[in-house]
């Protein structure tokens, strides 16, 4: 007997495919908005890294080494699952009774913009600690003040190595999207987990899957190598 | 203009500057000598507030300079001119010079424009106003930072070693441009290592040594007849 005969791959892609164009769309919501989080909180972490203030440098580094020091998964599974039961129990000390639940495509985009935002804040502070302290003081002694130095001088500067880095994190992302699916986000593997458990076309449900992430990721990373080539250019 | 008292400045246990009172006159021309890591740019520096006097008093038209003064508010006045350029890279030579007064002193663009062009005419590089800061040898950058400077009108100018990062071919047309605007009347204040522009063009030579100023006085009493062995010793190596 051919076993390749017990292949039903236009059959799956028929049934699955709807479904991971649907998924498509929650990946690329849960990317987006989790890389704007990312992106934003990466600033402010950066920048206040770079405070003259003690106490809110302690804090992000400490923060910062309690994020990187956990896995994402992990992460996203405490905000979905244990920090509404926080809340929970946070309010009945006031003695208010409350049921708090975090939407899981919620929960999945905070935990990636937390992550993320983390690792690309070192980037980010890295390259504006690259940019020559004169270009600062030239803005301060010509009457502008410290933070206007930074954005309007500074960060213009650090942009074009700050950039391209990003790049790499945002096709990281769009991979680890499919953590989501353990804090029940429908995106593509969850879908396709159901339907290779109801159909039994494992073979061809995960291969679809991993097709699927390939059509995202390499046109992506090709954007990516793109944007570092024009600005390695300039 | 500015008025200093028993200023001092520590970098923790080192002591950079130990006090220093001096005062500089409206229009006066005050050069700065002394041996590299004598203080002569800390002092500088300490006048618009980039690096803040561990004790003493200064005064700056009668106002005194202390945490509370507004920094941006001196510095539009006080203007500063580095070693190094620090030119803008990512802006026009024009707009180097239009940024600031149109940012800060609210001066409209075409104003401001106006009075880039006539800024860069007086340095000699009225031909550069539309390229980058790159393309510009350093003497030429200098200039343009002279121009930067002073296009926010400023009452004084400090000078940071302005020609000590330059080819020697290229420091002669940027000290042209200062002794011009020490004829126009702008005071100055500068730390450099030009002897010749120290005696051609200063009202006044301070040598410090070690965070002391060790002597001040004309230019020719200092170059000529020297009192302290050590403002000796330094001319004799450098003359």
């Amino acid at each position: 007997m051919n076993g390749l005969s017990q292949l039903h791959f236009a059959k799956a892609a028929e049934l699955l495919v709807p479904s991971l164009i649907h998924g498509f769309g929650v990946v690329v919501q849960a990317t987006i908005l989790g890389f704007l989080l990312a992106t934003f909180l990466g600033m402010v972490i950066a920048i206040g890294r770079l405070s003259n203030i003690k106490v809110i440098r302690g804090f992000l580094y400490l923060f910062l080494e309690l994020i990187r020091g956990t896995p994402l998964l992990v992460q996203l599974v405490y905000i979905y699952y244990v920090v509404p039961l926080l809340c929970d129990l946070i309010a009945a000390l006031f003695g208010y009774k409350t049921e708090v639940q975090i939407a899981s495509l919620t929960a999945g985009i905070v935990g990636l913009g937390i992550n993320y935002g983390c690792y690309m804040s070192e980037v980010i502070r890295a390259s504006i600690l690259s940019i020559d302290a004169g270009q600062t003081e030239a803005a301060l002694v010509l009457g502008f003040g410290k933070y206007q130095a930074l954005f309007r001088i500074v960060m213009p500067q650090a942009l074009r190595s700050i950039v391209p880095s990003l790049g790499n994190y945002l096709v990281m992302m769009v991979k680890d999207t499919s953590l989501l699916a353990y804090v029940a986000v429908n995106e593509l593997l969850l879908r396709t987990q159901s339907f290779a458990s109801q159909t039994f076309f494992t073979i061809e449900s995960y291969t679809y899957l991993a097709i699927a992430y390939l059509v995202i990721s390499i046109p992506l990373s090709l954007l990516v190598k793109f944007i570092e080539y024009k600005f390695d250019k300039k | 203009m500015f008025n200093i008292f028993r200023l001092e400045k520590k970098f923790g246990d080192l002591e950079v500057l130990k006090n220093i009172t001096m005062a500089i006159d409206d229009g006066e021309v005050v050069c700065i000598i002394g041996p590299s890591g004598s203080g002569k740019s800390t002092f500088l520096r300490c006048l618009n507030l980039l690096e803040i006097p561990t004790s003493g008093k200064m005064y700056y038209n009668g106002n005194i300079l202390d945490a509370d003064l507004d920094r941006k508010k001196l510095r539009k006045e006080v203007g500063m001119v580095f070693q190094r350029f620090n030119l803008f890279p990512m802006f026009t030579v024009l707009k180097n010079i239009t940024y600031a007064p149109v940012r800060i002193n609210k001066m409209k663009k075409e104003e401001a424009q106006e009075l880039a062009m006539e800024l860069l005419s007086k340095v000699g590089l009225a031909d550069k106003a539309n390229v980058y800061p790159s393309t510009l040898s350093g003497g030429q950058q200098q200039r343009v930072a002279i121009a930067r400077a002073l296009a926010m009108k400023p009452q004084m100018l400090l000078f940071d070693e302005p020609t000590s990062a330059l080819d020697p071919e290229l420091v002669g047309d940027v000290l042209k441009v200062m002794k011009q605007l020490a004829k126009d009347g702008m005071t100055m204040v500068v730390v450099t290592h030009e002897m010749g522009f120290a005696r051609d063009v200063a009202d006044r030579v301070v040598f410090m040594d070690k965070g002391y100023v060790v002597e001040e006085g004309k230019p020719e009493k200092i170059f000529n007849y020297p009192e302290n062995p050590r403002t000796k010793e330094f001319l004799a190596r450098v003359l």
